[in-house]
């Protein structure tokens, strides 16, 4: 039944390369493929992407189709559309794979609208269903509180992946594969939105709000040269760097990075509360964080009752070998 | 021999007499009139109900000079001293009509000179302008060199012409009368002053001590005109406006504010001058800028930009600014916001006259009402510009809180607790389960909500179980009492949550209700009545020391410890409930009860009143901390709190000062609860 | 004048304390906890407030449409109360809140009975399924673009221009009304109601449809089938790392941290 169909991945371009969820989906992808006896495909689009095939093969792709034309340099949702849905006519994949990023957030439901099949968003894990052989996508629901275990019933399965979730393989520049260049219309349908304006913003870390990795001081900080370490691990975590109210009061860091019943209320993924004892004040804002691990010097301290691991120790002497650790272990 | 039936240069001494007092009179009731036009500017008001009590309350508080006796302490007796201003003037005012209006302007001179009565009656003046004299040396000491510190801050100048005034009618008083006497006979010796003072005069020709009496008798009739002329136009206007003050005070219970109709688009709150009401207005008129809101005011005293003060001040100042122009533009308080503003170059009500951080700063203690001489009513002035803030303006304070209250019924954003929680194992009849109890148990929202305070309601629980009361729990049908929505100024929302409330209480036929919280206490039984509902309420306090009056409750053994009590407003100054909490306390043998100097009606705040416990405090030094160094100073272990609010500032208070080991903080249901477990620890 | 219509959904509270959290396991659904109200779905309520900012500077009327099994009056009319001018209410028994296709074939179908409107605004994903699909379905079931993650929206005659945020910056796109825009946080947080609003809330028209009404007679489509909702075991106890020295345990815990897939 589904023999003559493949794996589809949207690989995605950062910096003029394959972006990391390009290689994370290549990996899930070959995974999937390999289980149901079928072929990986991968598809680029952009302009001056010349080598980029050849990087998706050595990630594990098999065919790999490509748009490489100066209008599509950049994401525009009808132009992208049709191209997608041009490949899949000719392809009939039976899975197809985005990122959860603002393309994929945008493209796949898009395309699941218009196969009339569905799709499952921000993916952590996929596996397949012995029974059926179809997918089954688990994704968080109620905020990360639960996960949910989808399967889609129409071709083809459609997921986006959260990124970091999936392990890309090991790059072999050895692998071959076929690459497919699409030669699109340069007549492209009149679309009825327009791009005006593209600005990069010098982003001052990631906002607290969006943040799934937040690390937090409390009064044992002790003052604002000891948040600086925090926003050193917190760079490493790709995350944000909050306080309970004492240091926002002494004014070590700002009021906007307050986490608490008078400040933000967040649910990280992980939550790192360093020197801070854990007024129930504070813990409101933060109760619903999926892991927290909490690193205070006093045993007795509220915060160990929510945490999920503890360090009892003066944080000065804990943190630098943590966030040594931590770069390293990112890095891999 | 009256001056006044002289002549002088050909001209009638009657005729300048009445020349010069329709003068006066005309120049005083000018500005009268300007001042009374000045009130019709703001909104009606109705406080001539309970007319006869009014009066004479009015007249009983102002005469007994009550109004200022009641706020004398050790370290400002100056109420004594104003006491005797004021019945000296009184007596001077008296003499006044009697001696020049009657006897001189009006020539009945013959009938008063040499009568007994003009003996008794000149000297008990002599003496008066004695103390008069002494009260305004002292004044001048405390207010020019002392530098007292309530009347610090405001400018002296008027003061200081006022007691110039005052002091040289009384010394052109005396001197009249010793000039009279050594111009005439100088053997008298009543009334005494004058008198001596005649005595030292003894070398003068009588004629030129004739000469002398009057035309010092001229002076001091101008002076007095001068005065009458200068009164409305200064702070002495006081000597009319506050006593009437006292007799318009409101004479709805203390805790109760206003309720509005919200339906009314043009009634939601004060954004403009002409949506005080005339009432409001006046209180400026009263005010006689003597400070001691300013001293009692815990925002004031932990630099905050709010001064009971100068909010009242410069409101006055404001309304003389903008009020001519208002008038001529024949203002009606239709006039938006915007047309007052430009009316006067630009200058708002919010905003320019009274800053939004002085609007949240205030704590809604009542300190500042409680020692106003002149009944002012601060209060009222702050919630009304809060309330056009939160109804129509739509300020960002306080959003986070109001918006929960809206969608979750409990101002305690992300708490980690349901409504019953803190009653799991307790064996809790829950109302809407069973209904057949005697008393309902309103735990308020951060006894069920918030971590610290869940003990609070627990303790009270057990010692209700334990005294075998039949009561229960609203449970997951409680909602917010609105205390917090009314004192931050959303009134729509309080009303939508009182109203939900005085339905869901009224279904199941609830008649008591005793609580843990001075604030649902408050709401409850004294704000409730104006939305139809009608509950007998009392506060844990109370009920706890009607238990152990009762012999419901006792504790079998000593528990030695050091404590001391403090007030919460909403249960002391506004509701009078003073004693309960402290016969609670004492009902602990062993307890070594203390009590801080600002105590009872001199209660200071914690600072979490005004539903500021839902705000940060972020200007001057934290209120809360300054009364725990308040605690700090009668060495107690503990200090002794009837209200969550209270407890929780009180705890936050003591990490900060990083006192936590050596200064517990308890509520009086947790002491007890303690006492009664006998397997605890003898000590607290 | 603008039409603006706002999809906001009805969910379980996310804020609702954790300890409430329970999955029915026949049901695949949480159940709704006793002690907590239901809310408006958060990034539905930026769309509200985007609307409402329009609706503060031009002509505008705003629509707000629900659709769920039963949905609170109390919580729905709050949005009449923030400033909205209309509620329709799309209430079935059908209408399972987990059906992200029938859904916004559903919510599609309501708008062509609307017939008029400028602009479609909701969030960008709801707090319960967190799919963020209905607003493209919507979109193309009525056969008009859709601009996802927008954080500021102005309109400019028959355009809209949106900001839309990108990863690491924006983007700001401009399109032709009619339009489905989804808005994220950054758009504003929902304004409270003011007196008026709250007073005028009581007086704004309700309407109910159900699916007989809408003409919805081919059962629940849906693309997605869910075979399981589980909450992860949580055990409500710390580890806590020992080691001989503070550098070992920190070494430990971030090995932890990582098996743990947190980092």
């Amino acid at each position: 039944m589904t023999n003559n169909k493949s794996v589809l991945v949207y690989c995605e371009i950062m910096n003029g390369k394959l972006a990391s969820i390009s290689t994370e989906l290549l990996g899930t992808g070959q995974r999937l493929a390999a289980e149901l006896g079928q072929e990986l495909s991968a598809v680029i689009i952009g302009y001056e992407i010349e080598g980029l095939a050849q990087e998706a093969i050595a990630y594990g792709a098999q065919k790999v189709y490509v748009v490489n034309n100066p209008l599509f340099k950049d994401y525009m949702t009808e132009s992208y559309l049709k191209v997608m849905e041009k490949i899949i006519q000719q392809l009939t994949p039976g899975i197809l794979l985005f990122g959860q990023t603002s393309v994929g957030r945008d493209l796949a439901p898009w395309l699941a609208f218009r196969l009339n099949t569905g799709v499952s968003m921000d993916c952590m894990a996929l596996t397949i269903e012995p029974s059926s052989k179809r997918v089954l996508m688990t994704k968080p629901v109620y905020g990360g509180n639960a996960q949910a275990v989808q399967v889609c019933e129409n071709d083809p399965q459609i997921a986006t992946i959260r990124p970091k979730a999936m392990v890309p393989l090991t790059k072999d520049a050895s692998r071959t594969g076929e690459i497919i260049n699409i030669e699109e219309d340069s007549e492209l349908i009149s679309t009825k939105i327009k791009i005006l304006d593209r600005r990069i913003e010098t982003t001052v870390g990631v906002k607290l709000e969006d943040a799934r990795v937040v690390i937090c001081g409390g009064r044992g900080i002790g003052g604002a040269e000891g948040f600086k370490q925090l926003a050193d691990l917190s760079n490493v975590l790709k995350g944000a760097v909050g306080a309970s109210r004492p240091p926002c009061d002494n004014k070590w860091i700002s009021d906007s990075q307050q986490i608490g019943i008078t400040g933000k209320i967040i649910s990280p993924d992980l939550y790192l509360a360093i020197g801070l004892s854990g007024s129930s004040q504070h813990l409101s804002g933060c109760a619903s964080a999926k892991t927290i691990g909490a690193i205070n010097k006093d045993p007795e301290a509220n915060i160990f009752k929510v945490a999920d691991y503890g360090i009892v120790a003066d944080w000065n002497t804990v943190l630098p070998a943590f966030t040594a650790k931590i770069t390293e272990l990112v890095g891999q | 021999m009256s001056p006044v039936a002289e002549n002088y240069f050909g001209i009638s001494g009657y005729a300048i007499f009445w020349i010069l007092f329709v003068v006066a009179i005309v120049l005083f009731l000018q500005r009268a009139y300007l001042l009374v036009r000045f009130l019709k500017l703001g909104q009606p008001e109705n406080r001539f109900d309970h007319l006869g009590y009014r009066i004479t309350n009015m007249l009983i508080v102002t005469i007994s000079q009550w109004c200022n006796l009641r706020t004398v302490k050790k370290n400002d007796l100056a109420g004594i001293g104003h006491s005797f201003m004021f019945w000296g003037f009184c007596l001077f005012l008296l003499s006044y009509f009697i001696f020049i209006g009657f006897g001189g302007g009006l020539g009945f001179d013959r009938l008063i000179t040499n009568t007994t009565f003009e003996k008794v009656y000149s000297s008990i003046l002599d003496i008066a302008a004695l103390l008069i004299l002494i009260s305004l040396l002292w004044a001048a000491i405390r207010r020019y060199i002392l530098k007292s510190p309530r009347l610090r801050g405001h400018t002296g100048a008027e003061a200081g012409i006022i007691l110039s005034l005052v002091g040289s009618l009384m010394l052109l008083h005396i001197l009249i009368e010793g000039f009279y006497l050594a111009g005439t006979d100088s053997a008298s010796v009543w009334p005494p002053v004058g008198a001596a003072l005649a005595k030292t005069l003894n070398g003068i020709p009588q004629n030129t001590a004739l000469t002398v009496y009057k035309g010092l008798w001229w002076v001091h009739y101008l002076v007095i005109l001068g005065f009458l002329v200068f009164i409305p136009r200064s702070k002495h206007l006081h000597i009319l406006a506050s006593s009437i003050n006292v007799g318009l005070k409101s004479l709805t219970p203390k805790g109760v504010l206003t309720a509005i109709d919200i339906n009314n688009k043009d009634n939601l709150g004060i954004s403009k001058i002409q949506d005080f009401s005339w009432k409001d207005l006046l209180d400026g008129y009263a005010c006689t800028v003597c400070g001691r809101c300013n001293v009692t005011c815990p925002a004031q005293l932990s630099g905050k930009p709010l001064s009971p003060r100068d909010l009242i001040l410069n409101l006055k100042g404001y309304l003389f600014e903008i009020g001519p122009s208002l008038i001529k533009n024949n203002a009606t308080a239709l006039l938006s916001e915007t047309a007052t503003a430009s009316a006067n170059h630009g200058k708002t009500l919010i905003g320019n006259v009274v800053s939004e951080e002085a609007i949240w700063a205030c704590t809604t203690c009542r300190a500042c009402q409680e020692v106003c001489p002149s009944s002012n009513e601060q209060m009222n002035k702050i919630i009304g510009m809060r309330r056009h803030l939160q109804m129509v303006a739509m300020t960002e304070t306080a959003e986070d809180p109001l918006k929960n209250l809206w969608t979750r019924g409990n101002p305690w954003r992300g708490t980690l607790y349901s409504r019953t929680d803190w009653a799991e194992g307790l064996d809790i009849k829950i109302v809407g389960e069973d209904s057949n109890i005697d008393t309902l148990f309103w735990v308020g929202c951060t006894g069920a909500l918030e971590d610290r305070s869940l003990k609070v309601v627990q303790a009270l629980a057990k010692l209700m179980k334990q005294a075998g009361m039949n009561f229960g729990i609203l449970g997951e049908e409680e909602t917010c009492c609105g205390d917090p929505s009314r004192r931050l100024g959303a009134e729509h929302q309080f009303q939508m949550l009182a109203g939900n409330n005085i339905q869901i209480l009224q279904s199941y036929n609830i008649k008591k209700i005793v609580t843990a919280c001075p604030h649902c206490f408050n709401t409850l039984k004294n704000e409730y009545p104006q939305l139809g509902g009608h509950f007998e309420v009392i506060h844990h306090s109370q009920l706890l020391a009607e238990l152990f009056k009762d012999h419901k409750l006792n504790i079998p053994q000593r528990r030695d410890c050091k404590v001391t009590y403090h007030e919460s407003c909403y249960l002391g100054r506004y509701n009078n409930i003073f004693d309960p909490p402290r016969q609670v306390l004492s009902s602990i043998p062993g307890l070594n009860l203390v009590e801080m100097e600002k105590n009872r009606k001199d209660g200071f705040c914690c600072g979490g009143g005004g539903g500021r416990i839902l705000l940060e405090e972020k200007i001057g030094q934290r209120i809360s901390e300054m009364r725990l160094g308040q605690a700090l100073e009668t060495k107690a272990e503990i200090v002794a709190t009837a209200c969550p609010f209270c407890l929780q500032m009180f705890e936050d208070a003591a990490k900060a000062k990083e006192v936590e080991e050596s200064l517990k903080i308890k509520d009086i249901a947790e002491l007890i609860a303690e006492a009664t477990d006998v397997s605890g620890d003898p000590k607290c | 004048m603008k039409n603006i219509i706002v999809c906001m959904k009805q969910v379980i509270d996310p804020e609702s304390p954790i300890s409430l959290f329970h999955i029915d396991s026949v049901t695949n659904r949480a159940i709704p906890p006793k002690s907590t109200p239901p809310v408006m779905s958060p990034f539905d309520e930026n769309a509200l407030e985007a609307a409402l900012k329009i609706k503060d500077t031009e002509e505008a009327k705003v629509t707000v449409i629900s659709m769920g099994r039963k949905l609170a009056r109390a919580v729905v009319r709050l949005n009449l109360a923030a400033g909205a001018d209309e509620l329709i209410l799309l209430e079935d028994d059908s209408f399972d809140d987990f059906n992200t296709y029938f859904t916004a074939n559903v919510i599609a179908q309501a708008i062509k009975e609307i017939g008029i409107y400028d602009l479609i605004l909701c969030g960008i994903q709801a707090a319960d399924t967190n799919a963020g699909q209905v607003g493209t379905g919507i979109a193309n079931f009525l056969g008009i673009p859709c601009i996802t993650i927008a954080r500021k929206i102005e309109l400019s005659g028959d355009k809209a221009i949106v900001e839309r945020a990108l990863p690491d910056g924006f983007e700001v796109a401009e399109v032709q009304a009619p339009v489905v825009i989804t808005t994220s946080y950054e758009i504003g947080k929902l304004r409270r109601p003011g007196a008026e609003g709250f007073m005028t809330a009581g007086k704004k028209p309700m309407t109910v449809w159900n699916s007989q009404q809408l003409g919805i007679t081919t059962g629940t489509i849906g693309q997605v089938s869910i075979r399981q909702v589980y909450q992860p075991t949580h055990e409500n106890r710390c580890e806590m790392i020992d080691g001989v020295s503070p550098e070992e345990k920190a070494i430990k815990l971030a090995i932890k941290l990582k098996e743990a897939k947190a980092i």
